[in-house]
């Protein structure tokens, strides 16, 4: 790719250099209240035969100071997604397609759009931290071991806020703790002298530091108990009702999800199965594997009965089965499901979609009852036109 | 003595020091860490006894020492009845009888064997017939649900995946034919949609084959779905203890109170943030009660003197003091000295 | 284990010819050989010629036919000293690595003190109380030369197999109740074979060198032929001064490539260790012709687009008023 086409395109049309195939890209970007517009992505690990398609065709938006979940198993792509369209994804991952832009403007509403994908290394860089910060799951790898807490601080602070002065800096980190609830004495430590949840409140306090628009948690409570995992994910919520971040939160565990999420998507062998509000999602399930994922979670009141989850395994990326990648564990597939794809469409309620063939609203396709529950807003799915 | 007729391996006051040095004292002062403290529990024939902590409640050296790879420090264990002596070297004869799953299944597996290797070894090492080591293998994987056996015998750990490894690892743990599986996370590594089919496999084994499981977890919910008992420790102690799922339903103990209010729970979306008493850096303290650092029941009694165990329902114990007005529980003190051989247990108290 | 792949590596390709050549020359050299290399019948001091490809020495023996029989002495010899000096590092390696205490202080003195003793001025005092008649025995001059080889090896398999103890299938081994012996040389050994290869190679490369000093110095037996001997001849007839170069050249250049073809071998290990390296089929030349940059940097995930048009879009949008 030229030089030319990586420079920044800041408002309106999309940068030369990418192919501009799909209809939505070759119109002006103009993002509104949207954040992040993610279109048609794909990522693949390696090259030749031996590439695997990891992220394939998703699509993801995200308003402002709202939180998107991302739920899935390990291989499902959750992570290669993000970690994609921010461009931090290591090798041998490569971005095969699709476009990724980021709305730098305020909230006031003005317009500062960055293509992700076109960007160059120093516009990533100017990005990155002070806009778009991530908190990665293992702390004790994210954090330098060798330098003390306040000393990553300082770092950060210095980049990023060039005009303050050594005290404004120790004031800041400070106070920065103190929102993370540590005390400010926890500066002068090592990350191997803190506890686990420690370590992550200063990864929270670090991505924080210079006030971005978005923040990306990588299952950033997995490694926890789940006391500090309460105790951090409430946290959160002040922070963000505080400073109005808008956050993408990776996690395999659904019901987390449930609480914290203003909106979940629910991935599947690198394919978006399933997008709604958390709420309509918990309470009505559309895709079958997004209901599997709800009974694998034994409940904490009521009868003790028995359980199935999903049978089988999460699939091999390498070896994807044919048609829809989870008809082999679905109780209710189809011949449909074997042979093609079903797209991500809109059920025919609000903001939510689902792809699977059940609801296709084809003659004859009976949706069970457990897969068209009454959503808390009221909606059921489309009646067959 | 009915349930000691069933009762296949019985612990009395496990205990299990570490010496460690504490970082920034003068001349590397040592500590003493207490890993497990005056642990008893029973794990019948036929039943799980699920073990709830956070990392570090000492779970895991619990599960060790009742496996015997750690030695404890005191205490008693006796294996269907006989008395172990501690100080002796692990025997053939116990390793077969007590077996231990591992939390990882990815790293539990030798990365250049084939599972054939994983399930044959310990076959021959426990005296199986040469002729029939192949066919007991299969026979193995097939009480995990893994079919056909030939799909798997000849695959190396890394082509299958998580789910398929842990049933693996828990073949080979039940193929020496044990009494007693010790379960340590055996969850909590896997993909969440498998996670029920291993936990539905445990449950199954314990029925039908009368086996005795410990299940070592940190996620309570799945404790209540497969339990017959729970058990809740904190730093090292038991501080919570009940038959059937008592403790989950109506939870005595501060710390399983805090516990089970953080799960996540979507069926009550309006739950943030439970109660969780001051926040301090410390959190178990040195003396008096372990948790008094963190509860937000304190009182002055639990700085200073450390709860005992009070009965606070049937079968159901409870190690705070809110409960001192109830009768205090006493666990059985020595095991009745039954011995097989000529070896001398040392018996104390 | 896995089938094995043909290495792509330029690298590894060259290094195997280079070993490949000088292994067939050890079985078949001597039989290619066009004369005795004992023979002194020939014109002393010919240049490289027709008749005598490499030249003759000052005493008229046929240096070629001495470069060909030569190679199969010092590639047995290095062969044999790599093959027991690495025998000699697993054992004290992973035994130490994997015991620790006491033996692991033992072992681990042990191969200091063979560290730390200087190996050729060693190898010079055993040599000399050999027997005359054992000087030409390969097996005897290999086994001295391991003695001086082993001790770097086994402190780096000490170190792998520490890393390896703590690991959860070893403990799984000794919970199934595996004897220490079965778990440190079946279970733990194999897992260090990539080490172990690159051991071995380094060792082999040692001994070539150690065995043709022996041989240069005149502590071998002269009456055997090996490239050390060569050196040697050439040497104390001044060949250097009087520039007969086609006299030390040729086993100069033997040395010199065998070394190197080891080398280029150990860069082979290494790619076919690295399953990142290994699955993603990433080469270099295949990143040149994808344009992709040659070394990835960290933060900058490259995108590159399918020429081909994309398949047909799957999104579906229905219209938001389909309700």
């Amino acid at each position: 790719m030229s030089t030319d086409a990586l420079a920044t395109n800041r408002n309106a049309s999309p940068p030369s250099g990418v192919s501009a195939t799909s209809d939505a890209a070759s119109t002006p970007q103009v993002m509104g209240t949207r954040i992040l517009d993610v279109k048609d992505f794909s990522v693949e690990y390696g090259w030749g035969e031996g590439a695997v398609r990891a992220v394939d065709h998703v699509d993801l938006h995200l308003e402002r100071s709202k939180v998107l979940g991302i739920a899935g198993e390990s291989g499902s792509g959750k992570s290669t997604l993000v970690y994609g369209f921010t461009r931090l994804l290591r090798a041998p991952g490569v971005i095969t397609g699709g476009e990724a832009y980021f709305n730098l403007g305020d909230s006031q509403g003005t317009e500062e759009v960055l293509d992700l994908i076109g960007a160059n290394e120093r516009e990533l860089r100017q990005v990155r931290w002070s806009h778009i910060s991530v908190v990665l799951q293992s702390a004790l790898n994210a954090l330098n071991p060798v330098v003390r807490v306040g000393s990553q601080f300082e770092q950060v602070l210095k980049t990023h806020r060039g005009g303050l002065s050594r005290k404004e800096r120790r004031a800041r980190a400070e106070h920065l703790l103190s929102l993370v609830g540590l005390d400010p004495d926890r500066l002068a430590r090592y990350p191997h002298e803190l506890s686990g949840g420690q370590r992550q409140r200063i990864m929270i306090a670090l991505a924080l530091a210079v006030d971005p628009q978005l923040v990306i948690m990588d299952e950033p409570t997995t490694a926890l108990d789940v006391v500090t995992q309460r105790e951090i994910i409430s946290e959160l919520y002040e922070l963000r009702a505080r400073f109005g971040f808008a956050m993408i939160f990776i996690t395999h565990d659904l019901s987390l999800l449930v609480e914290l999420a203003d909106e979940i998507v629910v991935m599947y062998a690198g394919r978006l199965v399933e997008r709604a509000t958390a709420l309509e999602l918990y309470e009505a399930p559309r895709h079958p594997y997004t209901l599997g994922l709800l009974n694998s979670f034994p409940p904490m009141h009521g009868e003790r009965t028995e359980l199935t989850g999903i049978p089988g395994s999460p699939p091999d990326l390498s070896d994807l089965p044919s048609g829809c990648s989870f008809h082999p564990r679905c109780p209710y597939a189809m011949e449909r499901c074997s042979r093609e794809t079903p797209p991500l469409v809109n059920t025919g309620e609000t903001d939510r979609s689902v792809a699977c063939w059940l609801h296709s609203g084809d003659d004859g396709v009976q949706v069970p009852i457990e897969l068209s529950r009454r959503g808390p807003s009221g909606s059921t799915p489309a009646e067959t036109p | 003595m009915n349930v000691e007729a069933t009762s296949e391996l019985q612990a009395r006051h496990l205990t299990r020091h570490f010496s460690v040095r504490t970082p920034g004292r003068v001349l590397n002062a040592r500590r003493v860490l207490r890993a497990v403290d005056d642990v008893s529990l029973d794990l019948r024939g036929g039943e799980v006894v699920a073990v709830v902590g956070e990392s570090g409640s000492g779970k895991s050296v619990l599960a060790r020492m009742l496996a015997r790879i750690v030695r404890p420090t005191s205490g008693e264990l006796a294996l269907q009845g006989n008395t172990i002596p501690l100080k002796a070297k692990r025997t053939l004869d116990y390793a077969s009888q007590v077996q231990l799953v591992l939390q990882d299944p990815f790293a539990s597996m030798n990365p250049v064997h084939q599972i054939r290797h994983n399930l044959v070894r310990p076959l021959l090492i426990h005296g199986a017939d040469k002729a029939h080591v192949q066919a007991q293998a299969a026979h193995a994987l097939e009480r995990v649900s893994l079919s056909p056996p030939e799909k798997f015998l000849d695959r190396y750990p890394h082509e299958l995946s998580g789910g398929q490894l842990q049933r693996v690892s828990i073949a080979r743990a039940l193929c020496v034919r044990p009494k007693v599986l010790l379960a340590d996370e055996p969850i909590s590594m896997l993909d969440v949609s498998v996670r029920l089919g291993v936990l539905n496999l445990l449950r199954a084994l314990c029925d039908g084959d009368r086996l005795a499981v410990m299940y070592i977890t940190h996620d309570i919910a799945s404790a209540r779905y497969i339990a017959n008992e729970i058990i809740v420790m904190y730093a090292g102690q038991v501080v919570e203890h009940s038959r059937g799922t008592d403790l989950v339903d109506a939870p005595t103990h501060p710390y399983t109170q805090l516990l089970i209010a953080s799960v996540p729970d979507p069926s009550d979306p309006t739950s943030i943030a439970p109660e969780t008493g001051a926040r301090t850096q410390t959190l178990i303290a040195e003396s008096g009660c372990r948790f008094s650092p963190r509860c937000p029941h304190v009182m002055d009694i639990c700085r200073d003197t450390e709860p005992p165990q009070f009965l606070v329902g049937e079968s159901h114990t409870s190690r705070c003091w809110l409960y001192r007005d109830q009768p205090e529980h006493a666990v059985e003190v020595a095991l009745p000295v039954r011995r097989g051989g000529e070896e001398i247990a040392e018996t104390r108290h | 284990m896995k089938s094995l792949r043909i290495p792509r590596s330029p690298k590894v390709v060259l290094g195997l010819g280079i070993v490949g050549f000088f292994i067939l020359l050890t079985i078949v050299g001597p039989y290619l050989a066009p004369d005795n290399p004992n023979n002194t019948s020939f014109a002393p001091n010919l240049g490289p010629s027709g008749a005598h490809w490499f030249g003759t020495t000052s005493l008229g023996q046929d240096i070629f036919s001495q470069t060909l029989v030569g190679a199969r002495a010092t590639m047995v010899v290095a062969l044999v000293a790599g093959l027991i000096a690495t025998i000699l590092s697993v054992s004290v390696g992973v035994a130490a690595g994997y015991l620790g205490g006491f033996t692991d202080d033992g072992l681990s003195l042990l191969s200091n003190v063979f560290l730390a003793i200087p190996g050729v001025p060693l190898l010079i005092v055993i040599d000399s109380y050999l027997p005359t008649g054992s000087r030409s025995n390969a097996l005897v001059i290999g086994v001295i030369i391991s003695l001086t080889g082993w001790a770097w090896g086994a402190r780096v398999l000490r170190a792998q197999t520490m890393s390896l103890r703590n690991r959860d299938f070893v403990e799984a081994s000794r919970i199934i109740g595996e004897s220490r012996a079965r778990i440190m040389f079946s279970e733990v050994a194999p897992n260090l074979l990539p080490v172990l290869a690159s051991s071995l190679l380094f060792t082999i490369l040692y001994s070539i060198g150690a065995y043709v000093t022996l041989a240069y110095i005149g502590l071998t037996s002269t009456s055997v032929w090996n490239w050390g001997t060569m050196l040697f001849w050439a040497q104390s007839n001044n060949a250097p001064l009087a520039n007969e170069w086609y006299w030390f050249v040729p086993p100069g250049v033997c040395i010199a490539m065998v070394g190197t073809g080891l080398a280029l071998l150990n860069f082979g290990i290494d790619e076919f260790i690295n399953p990142r390296l290994r699955e993603a089929g990433m080469t270099s030349r295949l990143r040149r012709r994808r344009g992709l940059p040659r070394r990835p940097r960290l933060g900058l995930t490259p995108v590159v687009r399918a020429s081909s048009p994309r398949p047909a879009r799957t999104f579906v949008k229905t219209g938001s008023g389909a309700r």
